[in-house]
């Protein structure tokens, strides 16, 4: 009698166990996969589809800022390879949305406020004439901001030199200052170590991109 | 206790393994399907995308009461609590559209909106900065807009055949009781706010919405900038003086300021004038601005102006040029404005600001001293929010009291004109919308005066419809009612207010960058000032008059790369009978053709931005006292053709150089004639001309901030 109650409650537990492992199986499969669809998808169809169950699973792990911060890279995917202005403000709005709350979970996280500056400098694109300096300005404080509480991000780095690059070729003055801020990102891009497996690692194409164009 | 045991775990592993299918299809309203819609269970990873056609299919293990969710941008987004046993689902899902602001139909009837934050305006805050001929002044920006007349020896707006004072200016809701600096007589006053300070901008030139009073043709809205965004320090060394201003950012707040100091005295002196400076205008003006979140709902805005302002000119006779008499203007400025906004929940919030204005101006016109000290207090709370998600209701109300008092020192007895004037009001408007396409906006005005203790009740309609996804139709109407001008209300404190009704057709055409718009009004005037020839006591409101017309604004800055331009050109036919008209007839400041052309061209090889501005008005009439009839002649036109440059060497220094009427064409205003005749019985007239063919401006702007790729452009 009491061995079967002690089986009966060890298989609840087994099971309940077994349940709670799974779920965080389950938590770093689906985000692989999605995360694997917002680096490398060139569809915005597929893209949409990546950040819905990115949400999803933001919606259902509260304590992680992980899920919003994939969602609102895929938000801006999304921005980059629409055309239309008006949608590309659209799908930025949601990345701000996506980001605010990621900021909620984790206010000190570099990586969160550097994709807020992404989303500054996707702002520009639609009309770098009337928008360049307002925000090429926001950005560079946003980017400062992640630096400041990351030296090591490269990619609040990589993100400030393409600011500057795009500034310095808007006016036409050199781009020296961005070409040596790019240097320093790559460098950092070699040595990022980050303990959360889930940790970004865009970025570096970027910059090997404005390298070559700096020599 | 086995056969209680066995039912249990299979039940437990049945919970955990078996699989219900949900399924089903989103479409909106008018039964298309959605692609890419969100459609999940809340707080679980189960949950699907719609495909191209709006079918989704998703499977899960969650089981009892819960909730599903279909989500999509730019639709409200869905919920439904649901009970999983064991059978499948399938839904169709309706989703509901949300009225928002980048999609839905907006009444442009009679309005420019400028912001930097809407995607879809026709004007923008920085196109004011980068206008040339406008030198930076907000007034002279939208000078180049349709609606406007140019009227060269004022400077303000003049707007379908309203004079100057028809115009008001509000920021963040309060009115602003002179917004002009102070200038000699004939010569252009500027604005006293600078562009930077305001993230938007909205210049009505007609059927307003019930929310601005006192304002009988057009209301400039100006919203000043939340919470400054960068610590920067600005330097500016001017051909006509310098400025220095700073601001300090923090988490949740900010604080500026601005002094600048303008002396035209080394400029008069260089470059030869029309008017006859003893001491050409010197001025110190300081801004500050301070901005502080409270909690996460509210914030509050202080603003404060100071100017102070000086200059001296000799006035010669028309009939005898060496009889001069001294004109001597002292002007001291404040202006005090605070403002607190806060949302009260996800779909109400109120507001509520005070401004104080003071302005303190001295005249010696020879030995003689005229003090004329004018107090503005405007106190307004605003509620606004949805009812439901169709209907928008913003309601508020306003007291704006001022005191005007006027004293002349030649006076034996102390001569003074003096007047309080209260106006109280309440306001309710209304913002139907019956989809994306449609959309009704109903108010109404009431209003108290305390001088004549009179009410009033102004309605304002206007609607829009959107044709199809780049064209819309506006019509607004509208009754508009403004107090007398202090002159005359000074001597007649019973009068009772000037009235004006609005009727307005606009059509409005967005595609990419171009826009096109026209737009044809009609305006009727009723209870204007009038008074017998020459006897400025015997004031009645019996003036009437009408204007209409029609506008054109094409702008275009998608075709040619880095090019930015438009153009716009007003019709106007207008004719009053006010003040001491003998029959109605067209005022000397309304012009029948206006036209401008702007372009702004960015050249990468040099680092410049250039722009051009020409401007073209038709003569204007004036009044010949020599001829039998009233106004009826016409000056020649009026064009003038600008120029800009702006040079950015490095990104953190601009190199500015501005010059207006480049061609240096003798543009005459209108004509002034002596009040007595001369020996022969005829009249002495002169010209009204330009204080100077041209205005050359250069300026250095340094700015100075911890990243060093901001510059000044946006606040040139």
């Amino acid at each position: 009698m009491k061995t079967r109650t002690i089986i009966l409650i060890a298989s609840v537990l087994l099971i309940y166990t077994s349940n709670a492992l799974g779920n965080d199986n389950q938590y770093a499969e689906a985000m692989a996969k999605n995360i694997q669809t917002v680096y490398r998808s060139e569809s915005i169809g597929e893209l949409q589809s990546a950040v819905n169950a990115l949400e999803r699973i933001a919606s259902a792990e509260k304590t992680k800022w992980e899920p919003y911060y994939y969602a609102a890279f895929g938000n801006i995917m999304i921005a980059h390879r629409e055309q239309d202005g008006t949608k590309k403000d659209a799908f930025l709005d949601q990345a701000i949305a996506n980001i605010g709350n990621a900021k909620k979970i984790a206010p000190k996280e570099s990586e969160i406020i550097a994709l807020e500056g992404f989303v500054h400098i996707i702002r520009i694109t639609v009309n770098p004439e009337t928008r360049g300096q307002q925000y090429s300005g926001l950005a560079m404080q946003t980017l400062g901001r992640a630096l400041s509480l990351n030296p090591e991000n490269p990619r609040a780095l990589a993100l400030i030199a393409q600011t500057q690059y795009g500034t310095a070729q808007f006016l036409g003055s050199p781009t020296t200052e961005a070409c040596a801020t790019n240097a320093s990102a790559l460098e950092k891009f070699a040595t990022f170590k980050s303990e959360n497996p889930l940790a970004p690692k865009w970025g570096n194409r970027m910059a090997e991109e404005i390298a070559s164009s700096c020599k | 206790m086995k056969i209680l045991l066995v039912p249990l775990i299979t039940l437990l592993s049945l919970q955990s393994f078996a699989l219900v299918k949900i399924s089903g299809r989103v479409v909106e309203s008018g039964g298309d399907a959605i692609p890419g819609v969100n459609v999940f269970l809340a707080d679980t990873y189960d949950g699907a995308s719609t495909n191209a056609n709006g079918y989704f299919e998703f499977e899960t293990q969650e089981r009892g009461k819960r909730i599903l969710t279909a989500r999509f941008v730019g639709y409200k987004e869905f919920v439904q609590e649901i009970e999983i046993q064991n059978e499948n689902f399938e839904f169709t899902i309706k989703l509901i559209e949300t009225i928002n602001e980048l999609q839905a139909v907006t009444i442009t009837a009679g309005a420019f909106t400028a912001s930097d934050v809407a995607r879809r305006t026709v004007f923008r805050a920085l196109d004011i900065a980068t206008t040339a001929g406008a030198t930076a002044d907000i007034a002279g920006a939208l000078n180049t807009l349709p609606g406007t007349q140019k009227v060269g020896e004022s400077g303000r707006l003049f707007v379908r055949g309203g004079d100057g004072n028809e115009t008001r200016t509000f920021i963040d809701g309060l009115v602003v009781l002179d917004a002009y600096k102070p200038s000699a007589p004939n010569t252009p006053s500027r604005g006293r706010f600078l562009p930077f300070m305001f993230k938007g901008t909205s210049f009505s030139t007609g059927g307003y919405s019930a929310e601005f009073g006192q304002a009988l043709s057009s209301a400039l809205v100006l919203d000043s900038k939340d919470k400054g965004e960068l610590t920067r320090t600005d330097f500016g060394i001017l051909s006509v003086g310098g400025d220095v201003g700073h601001t300090q950012v923090w988490e949740h707040g900010s604080v500026g300021g601005k002094i600048q100091y303008t002396n035209l005295r080394p400029y008069v002196g260089l470059i030869n004038q029309e008017v006859d400076w003893e001491d050409a205008p010197v001025s110190l003006e300081v801004g500050a601005a301070f901005r502080q979140e409270v909690g996460t709902h509210g914030l509050f805005k202080f603003y404060g102006n100071f100017n102070h302002s000086n200059f001296s000119l000799y006035q010669h006779s028309i009939d005898d040029y060496d009889q001069k008499t001294r004109y001597d203007l002292t002007n001291k400025y404040h202006y005090l404005n605070g403002f607190y906004k806060t949302s009260l929940n996800t779909n109400w919030s109120a507001q509520g600001g005070i401004s104080f204005t003071s302005i303190d101006e001295k005249t010696f016109l020879g030995d003689n001293l005229i003090g004329e000290l004018q107090k503005g207090l405007h106190i307004k709370t605003v509620v606004q929010g949805s009812l439901t998600d169709h209907v928008e209701l913003k309601s508020g109300v306003e007291i704006i009291s001022r005191t005007y008092d006027q004293k002349f020192s030649d006076d034996a007895a102390p001569n003074l004109y003096s007047f309080d004037e209260i106006v109280s009001a309440g306001f309710v408007e209304a913002d139907l919308y019956t989809s994306n396409r449609f959309v009704v906006r109903a108010g109404v005005r009431l209003e108290h005066v305390n001088l004549t203790r009179r009410f009033s009740i102004d309605p304002r309609l206007s609607l829009a419809y959107k044709l199809g996804v780049d064209g819309q139709i506006s019509i607004a109407y509208g009754k508009f009612r403004q107090s007398a001008k202090d002159e005359f209300i000074k001597v007649d404190p019973l009068l009772d207010a000037e009235k004006a009704s609005h009727y307005i057709i606009n059509y409005q055409y967005v595609k990419g960058k171009r826009t096109f718009r026209v737009e044809t009004y009609y305006k009727s005037y009723s209870d204007l000032v009038k008074y017998p020839d020459d006897d400025h006591i015997t004031l009645t409101n019996e003036g009437t008059g009408a204007a209409k017309g029609l506008e054109l604004f094409w702008r275009d800055n998608g075709s040619i790369n880095r090019l930015d331009y438009w153009i716009s050109y007003s019709y106007l036919d207008t004719k009053r009978n006010y003040l001491d008209f003998p029959y109605e007839v067209t005022p000397t400041f309304a012009s029948k053709h206006n036209a401008s052309i702007v372009a702004k061209y960015f050249v990468r090889k040099i680092k410049s931005q250039l722009g051009v501005t020409y401007s073209f008005t038709s003569g204007r009439p004036y009044n010949d006292p020599n001829t039998k009839t009233f106004n009826q002649l016409r000056t020649p036109y009026y064009a003038d053709l600008s120029f800009n440059w702006s040079y950015l060497p490095t990104t953190s220094v601009i190199v500015y150089f501005s010059c207006t009427n480049v061609l240096g064409r003798d543009n005459i205003f209108g004509y002034e004639y002596s009040r007595v005749p001369s020996a022969d019985g005829s009249f002495n007239g002169r010209p009204i001309r330009q204080p100077a063919p041209r205005f050359l401006f250069l300026g250095i702007f340094i700015t100075l901030s911890k990243d060093k790729s901001v510059n000044q452009l946006p606040s040139l």
